[in-house]
């Protein structure tokens, strides 16, 4: 509870800062929204030519780019420095957190928000209204779905970007593992064969940001709840514990900081 | 014959920093052994549900190597939007509009020197991939009209990408313009899908707007060379290079002009 106070307490304050130039946030939030939008129309194109992949239609594609978009936005909005995690790692930037009387990862990824995502997290709710599978419960199952895809996003986010304690600045390989994340969630899961499922589930987990949360969300089903649950769980004590690791390796120069 | 040589000159240190470190221009090429990968997936399953070799005259091998050209393109676009946003931003434009040099043709030979490693290298993995999964790619007529295309392209990118980082000039913040831009360059330049594969009406507006040249263009004249397409092509960058090239000294010179310098 202590932790959840302290967090609305920095949104409110990242709130604040981001609003200061509301021209520039609303540029922000509708430019993302017209950048979907201009990106799914590929989509569009795609299955009013060849209607179908193996099973997967225009409708599918709506609920599995809504759950992705509203993820991705949930997590640029409210932890947005998971994003650069190995950044603020290998510049030595951690110091500043650790001095603080708080816990390092949580205050580190949430002291970061970025005005995009609230287009990313908006556009994936028009998305779903428009896939053709809306329902009142359907709308729970969907933003359920987003928090279990969005704390999976975050987790993986975090695993990767933990890698800096022990491999230095790796902007290149965050920024390949996180393309590969959205580009493997977009696509229908159905086109990839049971080797590549295999690492969508596991060293890429975008199966559990894209095909597994808007499965659930066209029908509730117990085992496809249980294997996001499971999935968000698993990855998300992965990467705390992966963060704890190399936090002890963690070292600094000492260089004088400034955090705004 | 001087001029040529100072921007040249630009040109060449810019290539040879970008060859620096080695291990982060590998690391960024490698984005594209994903990509080949995924869009071999969908396309396989595409070509075998649709039960043909060939698609609007594109077989399984002609489609992933326009891909790969494609794909070559985009990743090795400089990032000069950003970079004339945050001279304007910073104000550091100002300590360039008092040297011997056009600011905008530096940017211009800076953003070359960038692109050059980076596509080559682009091309390299993405070749590899795209070889293992399909087969050989396209005869050598074809790599030479499509590299004198890509120029054209880079050239092209260079004009809209400049224009819309002077935006800074007005707006806080570009980002947006970026986004729009480089989604616009996905589905009318035939990024993901190629334009064959659209419905004929709106191939007839994609190909008459500066995106199918970048990337269309090249990659299309890639996997099936002709000198009609070719001329085509030519001839479409060149009328959106003289437009845009026209827009962009306007906007700079509108830039400039009101532009203030506090401090020092």
């Amino acid at each position: 509870m202590k932790e959840f106070k302290f967090l609305l307490a920095i949104w409110k304050a990242n709130l604040q800062s981001v609003m200061e130039y509301r021209a520039s946030f609303l540029l922000q939030v509708l430019g993302m929204m017209a950048n979907n939008f201009i990106y799914f129309a590929i989509w569009i194109i795609f299955f009013n030519r060849f209607k179908e992949v193996r099973g997967w239609g225009i409708g599918d594609m709506y609920v599995t780019f809504g759950v992705l978009a509203s993820a991705f936005g949930l997590v640029s909005l409210f932890f947005g420095n998971a994003f650069n995690l190995s950044d603020i790692i290998s510049k030595g930037r951690l110091d500043y957190y650790l001095s603080m009387p708080r816990p390092v990862l949580l205050h580190t990824i949430s002291s970061r928000m970025i005005s995009s995502g609230m287009g990313d997290f908006t556009y994936g709710f028009i998305s779903y209204a428009l896939s053709g599978h809306f329902s009142p419960d359907g709308l729970a199952r969907f933003i359920l779905g987003t928090l279990l895809a969005a704390t999976v996003f975050a987790a993986f986010l975090i695993l990767v970007q933990s890698l800096a304690f022990w491999l230095g600045m790796m902007s290149n390989f965050t920024n390949l593992a996180l393309n590969a994340m959205l580009s493997f969630g977009i696509y229908p899961i159905t086109i990839f064969d049971n080797y590549a499922k295999f690492i969508l589930f596991t060293i890429i987990p975008a199966a559990f940001m894209g095909a597994i949360p808007a499965e659930f969300v066209r029908s509730f089903s117990w085992q496809v709840l249980m294997e996001l649950l499971i999935g968000a769980a698993v990855f998300l004590f992965m990467a705390v514990a992966v963060f704890r690791l190399g936090l002890k390796r963690y070292e600094s120069g000492s260089a004088i900081q400034t955090e705004v | 014959m001087k001029s040529v040589s100072k921007y040249w000159a630009i040109f060449q240190t810019t290539l040879v920093n970008s060859l620096a470190y080695p291990g982060e221009l590998i690391g960024r090429s490698l984005m594209i052994v994903p990509f080949m990968w995924i869009f071999y997936q969908l396309w396989n399953v595409t070509f075998n549900a649709a039960g043909t070799a060939s698609i609007n005259g594109l077989t399984l091998r002609d489609t992933m190597w326009y891909l790969m050209l494609a794909e070559t393109i985009e990743l090795s676009r400089s990032f000069v939007a950003r970079t004339v946003s945050e001279n304007v931003k910073d104000g550091s434009i100002a300590y360039m509009l008092n040297k011997p040099y056009s600011f905008i043709l530096y940017q211009f030979s800076n953003s070359m020197g960038e692109t050059v490693f980076r596509a080559l290298m682009n091309a390299v993995f993405g070749s590899v991939v795209v070889w293992r999964l399909v087969g050989a790619p396209p005869g050598l007529s074809g790599w030479t009209l499509a590299f004198l295309a890509i120029i054209g392209s880079w050239i092209l990118n260079f004009c809209t990408a400049c224009l819309i980082g002077l935006a800074a000039f007005a707006v806080e913040d570009i980002s947006a313009f970026v986004w729009i831009y480089q989604k616009f360059a996905f589905i009318l330049g035939g990024l993901l899908i190629p334009l064959d594969f659209y419905p004929a009406w709106l191939q007839s507006i994609a190909k008459a707007l500066p995106f199918s040249a970048m990337v269309y263009g090249p990659a299309r004249l890639f996997v099936s060379p002709s000198l009609d397409l070719f001329a085509n092509v030519i001839m479409m960058q060149a009328i959106w290079i003289l437009i845009l090239g026209l827009a962009l000294a306007t906007a700079y010179r509108r830039g400039v002009t009101s532009l203030t310098i506090n401090g020092g």
